[in-house]
């Protein structure tokens, strides 16, 4: 039983944490149509920032900075990069295409400068763990929780009640009528990518502080696991993004927690599970758990 | 670096065949060079790589990849060594070069850098990389070009050029299953995990643990994980459900640290004994110091870098020396003794009066007591055996330079001998 309540308990704190990066897959798809394979990248460009300022400014100041670099950095990206090419049908769908190149040229730069280290965030929360009855779970991923659950709630009704989502969402309905009501398209998607930036530069936080030992040159690559779960959750809904996130760190856990009762299905079987899932979830219910019908879809 | 890495596995062997196929077709192999041998003045038989004044080596390294620090140690370790060499008077009369080319942990460009250096020198003494050594395999057996891979996968073992220096990955952990059972209290019955890499490294340790675990009446209970893979809850969560006496590990770093952190953090103390491959001084950094230092231990065919063996005493001395700054990590000393072992081949090569390929391969396997005093001495006359089969227990120590100490001294692995009888039959 104490098995399970762990299991649970730490499939739930992943959750949180792949919840916050697959929140930025969702801002950003939602504002631009675009599925951003460069998020991987910023996430260790935030976390490789905090890495290395956290000495001089602290860990407060140095995640301030990271937070905000990263949100410029995916403003200027999208901004500088994918708004310039043509505007034309399908123009998500290169745009796309174009974040993989930007990601293999960041994680190059970044995998070079990290090379083989392990760099501590000087995140506050150390080893520590909280006892919740007989199990235990990490501090940094009871924070994890809390700050994805504040970070949902905002962007949630950042969408629902700012002028910018209504403006985002309007976009997303209809992109000319939104233009012809007078919605500044590229600034809202600009500062869509910007605030996904952010979501990414903290989310590295919680990749590389305890139980993981620091951030790597690999970081970056644990973030793709968010991407079944915002595909999960129908990619356009934050609130899906969480439940996506949550089911994907559930599955994660219970299939790594029982891997020798599922040695059936190959050892190592809990990297495949949340892809397993998502497959399934997509025959059910192909536009994923809280899509809408008739989102175009990457 | 000991890690192959899967999608590589076909590119690689396409690219191996795409390579062989070019090199046969417009007859520029190494082959054609080895023929070209002469004599020189000296009366020593030449081949490629070697002219009246120099001897040349190559290195295939990454320098700019996943593995540019340990890459670093090993050029400059092997850099010193030559210096050092070039001082005495060099070798056979000939000045000693190591042209180093940097492959980035890239298979593709570490075939190109191959076929680029290998006509021009006579041996490698680093190559970095398991993906990379299995690209190049047949090359150096093809080429006879003597090779020392930073790799330690019994797959390596049985070719004639190819030199794994030590103990491979599989005697490792028979080495710590009996450390465990003498000292660590692990009874018959008891239950134990092996955390371990997909791939060549974790499937060769995996072997041995499996074996020695046999022996010894206890059950292993094996977690495979993804060198992505650095939160390790999960695995702990179920290794905890099991009831594990105690803990293996063939991973890297980051995963021994994720590993031992959580399992102390959630009141599993038991004893975990890892691979020298997953263990770095920077682990002594993060958050999981404290509970390494009280949990873990190292099985290892090198002693510490903090050894006090005289040889390991004056070579890091001569290090700190020369590269001040440079942190002294492991590879340090395996670069540096793999190119002392290199250099009594080639010596015993001249003495018997060649150093074209074929002749260094074979003068370097006809020795079968070689020691540098760095560790234990090896024997290399047995192409299908390991090269030792003694091994060190090292534990972590913050304080210590490499991060590691010693806790047993060398001694032989007991049951190698058995398990290697085994394994061949």
């Amino acid at each position: 039983m104490t098995g399970l309540l762990d299991d649970l308990l730490g499939g739930l704190a992943l959750g949180a944490v792949y919840a916050l990066v697959a929140l930025g897959f969702v801002v950003i798809f939602k504002a631009s149509g675009v599925l951003s394979f460069a998020h991987g990248s910023l996430l260790l460009f935030g976390g490789y920032l905090i890495a290395v300022l956290h000495d001089d400014l602290g860990f407060a100041g140095a995640l301030a900075v990271a937070v905000l670099a990263t949100a410029l950095l995916a403003g200027a990206l999208d901004r500088l990069l994918l708004q310039r090419g043509d505007p034309g049908p399908g123009a998500a769908h290169v745009q796309t295409i174009v974040t993989i190149g930007v990601d293999i040229v960041l994680l190059t730069e970044l995998s070079r400068r990290i090379g083989g280290d392990l760099l501590p965030l000087g995140d506050p929360w150390g080893d520590a763990v909280t006892g919740l009855g007989p199990v235990t779970v990490a501090d940094s991923r009871l924070a994890a929780i809390v700050v994805s659950a504040v970070s949902i709630a905002s962007v949630f009704a950042l969408f629902r009640y700012t002028r910018w989502g209504l403006s985002l969402r309007a976009a997303g309905e209809d992109v000319e009528a939104a233009a012809l009501m007078g919605v500044r398209l590229s600034r809202v998607r600009t500062l869509a990518w910007c605030l996904a930036g952010g979501l990414a530069a903290l989310a590295a936080v919680f990749l590389a502080a305890f139980p993981a030992p620091g951030l790597e040159r690999t970081t970056g690559q644990i973030a793709l696991k968010a991407f079944p779960a915002a595909v999960l959750g129908g990619m356009a809904s934050p609130v899906g993004a969480l439940a996506g996130s949550l089911l994907i760190g559930l599955t994660e856990a219970l299939v790594a927690g029982h891997q020798s009762e599922l040695s059936l299905l190959g050892e190592g079987f809990a990297d495949v599970a949340p892809y397993a899932v998502m497959v399934l979830v997509l025959l059910v219910r192909p536009t994923g758990l809280f899509g809408t019908r008739g989102a175009a879809r990457v | 670096m000991n890690t192959p890495h899967p999608g590589h596995r076909a590119t690689t062997a396409v690219l191996a065949a795409a390579l062989a196929l070019l090199v046969a077709a417009t007859g520029c192999s190494a082959k054609a060079d080895g023929g070209s041998g002469g004599q020189d003045a000296d009366g020593v038989r030449t081949g490629p790589g070697v002219s009246a004044e120099t001897i040349r080596l190559g290195a295939l390294t990454d320098l700019t990849g996943p593995y540019a620090t340990l890459g670093k140690s090993i050029v400059q370790a092997q850099q010193m060594w030559a210096d050092e060499t070039n001082a005495a008077g060099g070798i056979c009369g000939r000045k000693v070069e190591i042209t180093v080319k940097d492959h980035g942990y890239d298979v593709q460009r570490a075939v190109a850098a191959y076929a680029d250096i290998s006509p021009d020198v006579v041996a490698l003494p680093q190559v970095i990389g398991s993906p990379v050594v299995a690209a190049l395999l047949d090359d150096v057996q093809r080429d006879h070009l003597l090779t020392f891979p930073q790799a330690w996968a019994a797959s390596l073992l049985g070719k004639e050029s190819v030199q794994v220096v030590g103990t491979t990955y599989d005697l490792d952990m028979i080495a710590a299953v009996d450390f465990l059972t003498r000292t660590r209290g692990v009874r018959k019955g008891d239950t134990i995990g092996h955390v371990y890499f997909e791939g060549d490294y974790g499937a060769n340790a995996l072997e041995g643990s499996s074996w020695a675990a046999r022996k010894a009446g206890v059950k292993v209970v094996g977690q495979k994980i993804k060198a992505t893979d650095t939160d390790l809850s999960a695995q702990v969560s179920a290794l905890r459900k099991e009831g594990v006496k105690a803990i293996l590990i063939s991973a890297g770093p980051a995963q021994t640290a994720s590993l031992v952190g959580v399992a102390a953090s959630r009141g599993l103390r038991v004893p975990v004994v890892s691979s020298a491959p997953g263990f770095a001084p920077q682990l002594m950094k993060t958050p999981a110091a404290p509970a390494l230092a009280a949990l873990l231990h190292v099985v290892s065919s090198a002693p510490a870098v903090s050894s006090e063996l005289p040889g390991v005493r004056r070579m890091v001395t001569a290090y700190r020396k020369k590269y001040a700054g440079s942190p002294v990590d492991s590879g340090v000393l395996s670069g540096y003794n793999a190119a002392q072992l290199l250099g009594a081949g080639l010596k015993k090569a001249c003495a018997a009066g060649s150093l074209a390929r074929e002749d260094v391969v074979k003068a370097h396997r006809a020795q079968e007591n070689a020691d540098t005093g760095l560790g234990v001495p090896q024997d290399f006359s047995d192409v299908d055996r390991p090269a030792s089969l003694s091994t060190y227990v090292l534990k972590p120590d913050a304080k210590a330079l490499g991060g590691l100490v010693g806790a047993e001294e060398a001694h032989r692995i007991p049951g190698a001998e058995e398990y290697l009888k085994a394994r061949r039959s």
